[in-house]
């Protein structure tokens, strides 16, 4: 496999989109990455991580993104280029530290990259950060293309050294995860000794402390504004911001990111590129108004083109507002109006039919003859299929424990849940056992609310479930909450040894750095003893002892209860290819659907290593997907699954 | 007899607050268990008849039906039902010593029907630290630690299930007159099972007015006492009106109306005083400590009774008529009062498109008991 800093200026390479960003960060001579990982972002890290060694990078897995933003930051301040990358909702983590870090500003170059999830294919919300940058005010931008995505991020290391601010970078899952061809760059080859300068006084950029003191604070906004004025001006020229279509189209669509290449499809496809003019904005954020009137000016129709809210069509309402008297009154299309949803995301489709209707012209030539065999193609296509965890998955046996011990105890107990593979304790695959799930921590902290509302009348178990990469996240704060106002709750910590979801990266209770060298490992079984909690740790795979530790603490004394089931994910680099037991089904034994157990195994255990045998009416195991777990020997009532040590 | 699937079972009996937790429908299949004296769901099931609900004694019984089983007539409606004999009873002085509630009767009883091979397992109500729990009994010893009431709602019929799972046949049981109502519902195989087998060749049942919430006495208690310090408990025949608890050196009386709340809506429904499915019936004799009443029922109950007493494990004396009359006079009290309820919720003789029965019987019998 290729690496990332492989090919010299000039050079073309297929690029997937996140891999293009992580170039351009090397192109720009980064030195330091941080990152929590999250889908669609995980592969900046990850490729920067490939490399680090080779190219004198310090890349880490931080332990939130908030933690990751300010290893970025003190990169900027120690003189280091660098780069932190996250999803949307860890952009929400990260917040609380941007506010402040926008507002004084950056030494060397920091760019900040977000990889949003319009759909929310792998997350639990459509969070949208552009927001962030109107509201804490800092520099926008987003690549059109994928050659851009490279382009744009080395370019916004330059920016930020021009304004001395971070600058945000945001790319969607169709620019993140899709690829392309990219024009490579060189790689910079330098020297730079790190070093914070705090001599000097506070009132300058590049030296003295950073404090927010009056009259400070004020002072730094002023500042951080007339940077945002500055942006603003480079903005205006910039070859990111880029038209094309005639000089008065009849139809103005502005807009940016991935929808530029949906809306180049759609022109395309419905053969109107001399009727409608399209204005690709590579930076959305301070909006350039010259470049603006300037396209305004010369159509009376606008429509917005963007995934999610209308971040952009209000934007630029405003601004035509403000510009009002010079270029007329428009008609505008996008969000507002309904010609495009503001949920999920946007695809070239959509676009083509919101042209269709504004302008009034037919779908594209032979449609029906096109979608007759789009259709016939979508019959034979592939079935549809839940989604469920992996054969073999710790979480199965976790959730089938905690369902049946609050089933046992019979007071409606229920579990608040968490971020990670295991949020899919909601479907029938996890016994819908969670009832609740949020944010990153947030299963622990309703739990520590619920858990107080004894004095009116609440008798409901609580049980919090979290993964051990969460509860490293945002967990613990939440935990010495509970543990310390003495609130009725079990904290079940689901530790598969990694942060699995989202590609196996290390947390801090891995001995394995980012970039594959040891470090130390911390024992969240210790950390939450040392918080106080009464700390149990067992084998989820140990069906009996884990209800049975489970049933003693849904029955016990008052207070914070921990239990860690500790299970390696069955996709661990450690556990591929190994199977613990070799799986058999006894059809002898198996009485099929004469059984008393309406089929247990298949119809509610439901992991995919064990089928119907339809020809002989009885369960199976599927020897390939089978990964050897084990558990399901100890569901059945009969005994007819069996379990032999594998060899 | 009406059989329908776990679906229906769940939402009349658990839904309904009918539930016992008699543990008839428990180990039967993966989906029904018992925890602390509650019977639980653990998943959906959706097979239209089920073994579980041919086991309840809280759906679909048709007191006909299984007089006709049983005594090839309709239910009577009499207030301890179909019984040849009434005897004043206790073990003889050959018995080892046991934690007796009454006469030691049930226990003789069962160390006779063992040694003569009547039954090879006991399925009998124990208790530990946890509460009552089934035990299924391979001996003497065994019998003896399960004596005593334990008037704890139990779901001994687990074990049953369990044994006969195993393969265990010729079992006996001793069960309150719900218990004993399921194992008879069980013998009437109404899903006409073709390979159905009666695993159980004894039926004890005991005199029952109401049991307690196994959870709500446990948490009363806890608040009370040191509970791993509880030998046994009792209810004396009124007027005491009192749960006199002893434990190790002292006793400690709780009056009745502080635990009356713990008794399950359930009991309120049950027509049954006697347990009268069982071969034999076996109560306190009221005003005669030691002593036991003992009602005969079946062929099998009236020649163990006669092999016991052969044997000279138990004594027998004719019962008075005056304190039988006593005993119909309180049996016909529950039995009124549950017709009552049951014809008051609309579970009595139901007919109603989609709404179950908890028991069926004559309607002409069904009014006799409402309005006595």
């Amino acid at each position: 496999m290729s690496t990332i800093d492989e090919g010299r200026s000039g050079e073309i390479r297929f690029l997937q989109g996140n891999e293009a960003i992580a170039r351009g960060a090397l192109e720009a001579g980064i030195k330091v990455a941080a990152a929590y990982p999250g889908t669609p972002s995980s592969e900046i890290p990850e490729r920067l991580a490939e490399v680090a060694a080779e190219q004198g990078l310090y890349m880490e897995w931080s332990v939130n993104e908030k933690v990751a933003l300010e290893v970025a930051a003190a990169a900027s301040l120690a003189g280091l280029r660098s780069l932190s990358a996250m999803k949307q909702v860890g952009v929400n983590v990260a917040s609380d530290f941007l506010l402040p870090l926008a507002q004084y500003g950056t030494r060397a170059g920091m760019v900040l990259v977000t990889c949003e999830d319009p759909g929310a294919l792998s997350s639990a919300n459509e969070g949208d950060s552009r927001q962030y940058a109107r509201m804490m005010e800092f520099p926008l931008v987003e690549p059109g293309d994928f050659q851009e995505a490279k382009d744009i991020t080395k370019w916004a290391f330059e920016l930020s050294e021009e304004l001395r601010n971070v600058v945000m970078v945001r790319s969607v899952t169709r620019m993140s995860h899709a690829s392309g061809n990219v024009v490579l760059g060189d790689i910079p080859k330098s020297e730079v000794v790190a070093r914070f300068n705090y001599e000097g006084s506070p009132f300058g950029q590049m030296e003295g402390v950073i404090d927010s003191a009056p009259p400070l604070a004020a002072y730094y906004h002023r500042r951080q504004q007339e940077k945002l004025k500055r942006a603003a001006e480079i903005f205006e020229d910039s070859p990111f911001n880029a038209y094309s279509g005639p000089d008065y189209p009849e139809l103005l669509i502005i807009t940016s990111s991935i929808c530029h290449l949906y809306c180049k499809e759609a022109i395309h496809v419905l053969g109107i590129s001399d009727r409608v003019g399209l204005l690709k904005l590579g930076t959305t954020w301070p909006l350039p108004a010259r470049l603006l009137e300037k396209h305004l000016g010369k159509s009376d129709r606008v429509l917005v083109v963007e995934d999610l809210l209308p971040f952009l069509e209000d934007n630029i309402k405003v601004m035509a507002a403000e510009l009002g008297q010079k270029i007329g009154f428009k008609r505008f299309y996008g969000k507002k109006d309904g010609s495009l949803p503001s949920v999920d995301e946007l695809n070239p489709d959509l676009v083509e039919a919101a042209l269709t209707k504004i302008l009034g012209v037919e779908g594209p030539a032979g449609p029906e003859e096109y979608r007759k065999q789009m259709e016939e193609v979508v019959k034979i296509g592939a079935p549809a299929r839940m989604m469920t965890f992996c054969p073999g998955c710790p979480h199965r046996a976790s959730f089938w424990s905690i369902h049946n011990a609050l089933t046992l105890d019979g007071r409606k107990g229920f579990a608040c849940g968490d971020i990670g593979c295991y949020a899919l304790g909601t479907t029938a695959v996890g016994f819908e056992t969670l009832k609740t799930v949020h944010a990153m921590g947030s299963g622990a902290g309703l739990a520590s609310g619920f858990g107080q509302f004894k004095p009116f009348g609440f008798n409901q178990p609580v049980v919090a479930v979290c993964g051990d990469s969460t509860f490293f996240h945002a967990v613990m704060p939440a935990l010495v909450n509970a543990v310390h106002l003495q609130s009725n709750i079990i904290l079940v910590i689901l530790d598969n040894g990694g942060t699995a979801m989202t590609g196996f990266q290390p947390h801090p209770g891995v001995a394995v750095k980012a970039i594959g060298k040891e470090s130390s490992a911390i024992d969240m079984a210790d950390v939450c003893r040392g918080i106080g909690a009464e700390v149990k740790v067992c084998d989820p795979f140990d069906l009996e002892q884990t209800q049975a530790n489970l049933l003693e603490m849904i029955e016990g004394e008052k207070g914070a209860k921990v239990l860690v089931l500790r299970q390696s994910c069955a996709l661990s680099p450690e556990k591929k290819h190994k199977k613990m037991f070799d799986m058999s089904v006894d059809q002898t034994l198996c009485l099929g659907d004469a059984c008393g157990c309406n089929r247990l195994c298949t119809r509610i255990f439901r992991c995919p290593g064990l089928v119907w045998d339809k020809q002989n009416k009885k369960a199976r195991i599927d020897s390939v997907l089978c990964v050897g777990c084990g558990v399901c020997a100890s569901i059945c009532p009969r005994g007819a699954i069996k379990k032999e040590e594998a060899v | 007899m009406r059989v329908y699937g776990s679906k229906e079972l769940t939402a009349d009996v658990l839904g309904g607050d009918l539930c016992i937790g008699c543990g008839a429908c428990v180990e039967l299949c993966p989906y029904f268990r018992n925890h602390r004296g509650r019977t639980v769901q653990l998943f959906k099931c959706d097979l239209e008849q089920g073994r579980c609900y041919v086991a309840c004694p809280k759906a679909e019984v048709d007191l006909d039906e299984l007089s006709h089983l049983y005594w090839n007539e309709p239910y009577q409606g009499t207030p301890i039902g179909k019984y040849e004999k009434a005897f004043a009873s206790r073990a003889s002085d050959r018995m080892p010593a046991g934690r007796f509630q009454g006469g030691g009767t049930v226990s003789a009883l069962l160390f006779q029907a063992m040694k003569q091979g009547l039954i090879e397992r006991a399925v009998l109500t124990g208790q530990d630290q946890g509460g009552p729990r089934p035990i299924i009994a391979t001996t003497p010893g065994e019998i003896i630690s399960c004596a005593g009431s334990k008037f704890g709602a139990a779901p001994t019929l687990t074990a049953l299930n369990r044994a006969v799972a195993e393969g265990c046949r010729n079992l006996g049981v001793v069960g309150t007159p719900c218990q004993v109502t399921a194992i008879a519902k069980i013998r009437s195989n109404p899903m006409e099972i073709d390979d159905f087998e009666d695993a159980v060749s004894l039926v004890i049942g005991l005199f029952c007015n109401w049991a307690l919430d196994q959870r709500s006495l446990r948490a009363f208690l806890t608040t009370r006492l040191d509970i791993s310090r509880v030998k046994s408990m009792d209810i004396p025949p009124p007027p005491a009106n009192t749960l006199v608890v002893e434990l190790d050196g002292e006793t400690i009386e709780f009056p009745l109306d502080e635990i009356r709340s713990f008794i399950p809506e359930s009991c309120g429904f049950c027509p049954d005083m006697t347990s009268e499915w069982a071969d034999l019936s076996v109560g306190m004799f009221e005003g005669r400590p030691g002593w036991n009443t003992l009602l005969v029922r079946t062929e099998r109950g009236r020649e163990l009774v006669k092999s016991a007493e052969a044997a000279g494990l138990l004594k027998t004396q004719p019962m008075p008529e005056e304190n039988l009359e006593h005993l119909k006079g309180a049996a016909a009290d529950k039995k009124r009062r549950a017709f009552q309820a049951m014809d008051h919720k609309g579970i009595l003789n139901s007919c109603d498109e989609g709404v179950h029965a908890l028991m069926r019987v004559g309607q002409d019998v069904a009014n006799k008991i409402i309005r006595e």
